[in-house]
């Protein structure tokens, strides 16, 4: 498949980074070589310092966050430190996970040029290249457009041209398809399957979830928790060999190679009948843009519902406006037969709970533990009290060792727990999620289904989540799927997967475990 | 047209008038340049009047109210004259009215001026044309370019963290403590994330082979040509005839000193 020689790029000797402590590095003694050409995969827990490699390798790192390291890279033979400033960031490009912050400029064409601007590329070559570029990534014709009025997905690929205009001999891929919508996602990851059989390219990707990747990669590399690389090789002896070793890091397995088909557990839906939401007629509209058009939709007490769609269906508005986040003119929201608007804030917010997509935006205190107790103090809760609950939800949500750390030094996983754990001071009788998943890694999602599974169970809460991930809507009681202002579907998971017309329009994807029926032969192949 | 104008330059050639006017302190010198300005902006400069007026009014009432003070409250020397009327005790001698007239139309004066600097400019340019007619460094220039794309963002950040903290209870707390804790807990996410956010944009530039180097090559070349002079001249000119009109009909008024 791949042209020889295998020529060497890079050679990482015995490389160390950290930030703080040379004592625990958080990148340890790493030893491995990128060929010309090659695929590589690089996965790891979260944590585990794989963007810090990434900034590693172009030598971005250590200068720019003064960090220690130790060791060497070189770049076709020459160690790096000896290349001038700017000079080996044309030959290693790099696109980000955070479509959002790796633009300086307002316009597509302005942010192209940057890159050509940078390389002192004469002016009058770069209209033919900026456009050739944008033809390149299936963009033509958005060179006068702004930046942020683009979708996610295309911002990534205005991101891949202008590291393409580099004309790098490596590409790193720092987890570039996380905050992108399913099919987005797919999307991406064509287009660079076919740029990488058509350009001399290597690509180096970074990913928390490896399966739509392993069709293209030649060899997998695999960080531990420790910073070590404990594993490297071809795809299919890295998740059969050392699978046990993989799992124990905590790394992200491809689900194809999961015996047991893993699902979130489906649960039979409760025979509740009772509304404890119910809309109707609602039309909201953000100045003179019109988010929802006559939306009428019902949850039922103890039920599990999942809001799917593209960006800018107005899934999180929706949501909002159901939590009473948001005041709304025309319709009705219902909450217990109550009008949302005439409810008491207070009571309101005992029995509505809101879990957002960052949870740093949720802390309000400087410790775990009164972060947990702050609602209790805000409803007089006595001192006793107080105690009891935050150490049962600390125990729950494995905070204990964290009592008085504060909850923005905690790890994304630890910071998605507490921003939970804190919404439950009082169980809530409905609690909505808002992209609860987004840009987590596998573990940090398991634990969370976890949870919340337990809270529907056990407490009964209904839980209303904001999703794009399919496995998620996959095991939830109802989905509700919304496009162009309205819901286009609202029924059983199981049937909205056989209506293609609906997955098409807003731009879902079927889940694993029906992709993988579909694919079962190939998948044959490859452990075997 | 004026859009058309290099924005460097534009900045500079109503710099002139603006910084010039502030030392008339007659009524009619201003009043010429005033008007003179509104004629560009509604001929030349292509502004929706309707947009204009929108953020030229609220200013109408800062320059009355500034106007009003300075005629109450006039330094000896500009409170020549008769007294007009009295108010409240407080004698209005002719001259501290015309004072407080002048200020008005100079307040006037440069909000029109920064308006149809504002109004016909592209932020893009103007940085590109700053770095490439006035040397300014490229850090700096781009450095503001990538600040611009913040301003969105941390709107939208600040309303997410309302609703958070509301959901939490939060703003329930009551007095001026609550309130400072509120700021507090407010201003300590928007920042971690706009250090955050901030550091990754320079990583995404260096990582696009940028070094604040000044050799660089340009997309757009701002350059300074004929119209941009005649621009400059236009501006500058009028002033100059409107200082000379006024001095021949013995209005000019430099600082309190009648010429």
């Amino acid at each position: 498949m791949k042209k020889e020689p295998f020529n060497r790029i890079l050679d990482v000797n015995n490389f160390s980074f950290s930030y703080e402590n040379p004592e625990a590095p958080l990148l340890n003694n790493l030893l491995f070589s990128l060929y010309e050409n090659e695929t590589v995969l690089l996965i790891g827990a979260s944590g585990s310092g794989k963007s810090s490699l990434a900034l590693c390798l172009n030598g971005l790192y250590p200068e720019a966050v003064e960090g220690v390291s130790s060791g060497n890279i070189y770049y076709r033979g020459k160690n790096i430190r000896e290349f001038q400033k700017g000079e080996l960031n044309q030959r290693i490009g790099i696109v980000f996970q955070d479509p959002e912050s790796q633009f300086c400029m307002i316009k597509v064409e302005d942010e192209l040029a940057f890159t050509l601007e940078n390389r002192k590329i004469p002016s009058l070559e770069m209209p033919q290249r900026i456009s050739q570029v944008l033809h390149d990534v299936g963009m033509e014709g958005v060179e006068k457009k702004k930046i942020h009025e683009l979708s996610g997905g295309q911002k990534q690929k205005v991101a891949l041209a202008s590291v393409l205009l580099l004309e790098p001999e490596l590409l790193i891929l720092d987890e570039p398809t996380a905050n992108l919508d399913p099919l987005s996602r797919v999307e991406f990851i064509d287009l660079l399957n076919s740029l990488r059989q058509k350009r001399d390219l290597a690509l180096l990707i970074i990913e928390h979830e490896p399966d739509d990747w392993l069709d293209m990669t030649d060899r997998v590399l695999a960080l531990g928790s420790s910073g070590k690389l404990i594993a490297q090789g071809p795809a299919n002896t890295i998740f059969t060999k050392h699978a046990a070793r993989l799992k124990k890091e905590g790394v992200f397995f491809p689900k194809c190679y999961m015996p047991e088909n893993k699902n979130f557990g489906v649960r039979a839906p409760l025979p509740s009948s009772e509304e404890i939401i119910s809309v109707k007629d609602l039309t909201f509209k953000r100045k003179r843009h019109t988010v929802l058009q006559n939306v009428n939709l019902n949850i039922h007490c103890g039920e599990f519902v999942s809001i799917a769609g593209e960006n800018g269906a107005g899934k999180s508005t929706l949501l909002q406006l159901m939590a009473g986040l948001l005041p709304y003119k025309k319709g009705k929201i219902l909450f217990f037969d109550r009008e949302l608007q005439q409810w008491n804030q207070k009571e309101l917010r005992k029995q509505i709970g809101y879990v957002f997509q960052n949870p740093e935006h949720q802390f309000i205190t400087d410790t775990v533990i009164d972060e947990l107790t702050y609602g209790m103090k805000l409803n007089g809760y006595t001192e006793e009290k107080q105690e009891d609950a935050a150490t049962r939800l600390m125990k729950q949500f494995h905070l204990m060792h964290h009592r008085f750390s504060n909850p923005f030094s905690l790890s994304g996983g630890q910071k998605r727990r507490l921003s939970v754990a804190a919404m439950l001071d009082q169980t809530p009788d409905i609690l909505f999620f808002d992209e609860p998943t987004f840009g987590q890694d596998a573990s940090t999602t398991g634990e969370l289904m976890h949870i919340v599974r337990q809270l529907q169970a056990e407490y009964d809460v209904t839980i209303v989540f904001v999703t794009h991930d399919m496995d998620i809507v996959d095991s939830t009681d109802r989905a509700i799927v919304l496009h162009d202002r309205n819901i286009i579907f609202n029924g059983n998971p199981e049937d909205l997967w056989e209506r293609e017309d609906v997955i098409n329009q807003a731009r879902l994807r079927l889940p694993y475990r029906i992709r993988g029926i579909q694919q079962e032969g190939v998948i044959h192949d490859l452990i075997h | 047209m004026i859009s058309s104008i290099n924005p460097a330059m534009k900045a500079v050639t109503i710099m002139v008038p603006g910084l010039l006017l502030s030392f008339t302190f007659d009524v009619f010198t201003p009043l010429v340049y005033f008007i003179f300005i509104l004629i560009i902006t509604f001929t030349l400069a292509d502004i929706r009047p309707m947009t204009w007026l929108k953020i030229f009014s609220p200013f109408v009432l800062v320059a009355l109210t500034s106007a009003w003070m300075a005629t109450l409250y006039a330094n000896q020397t500009f409170s020549y004259g008769n007294v007009l009327f009295t108010i409240w005790g407080v004698d209005i001698t002719e001259g501290s009215l015309m004072t407080g007239i002048s200020l008005g139309l100079r307040s006037l004066c440069f909000v029109a001026l920064s308006l149809l600097f504002a109004l016909t400019t592209d932020s893009t340019k103007f940085m590109l044309s700053l770095m490439q007619q006035f040397k300014l460094p490229p850090k700096i220039t781009f450095g503001i370019l990538a600040g611009y794309r913040f301003l969105p963002v941390f709107r939208s950040e600040y309303q997410i963290l309302k609703q958070a903290h509301r959901i939490r209870g939060a703003d329930r707390e009551p007095g001026i403590k609550g309130r400072i804790k509120q700021f507090r807990r407010y201003a300590i996410p928007l920042l971690a994330n706009g250090l955050r956010k901030s550091e990754r944009v320079a990583i995404a530039m260096e990582s696009k082979g940028f070094t604040g180097d000044k050799e660089r090559t340009h997309y757009h070349q701002m350059s300074i040509q004929t119209k941009d002079w005649l621009f400059f001249i236009l501006f500058a000119g009028m002033l100059a005839i409107t200082i000379a009109v006024s001095y021949s009909l013995g209005y000019l008024n430099i600082f309190g000193r009648q010429f």
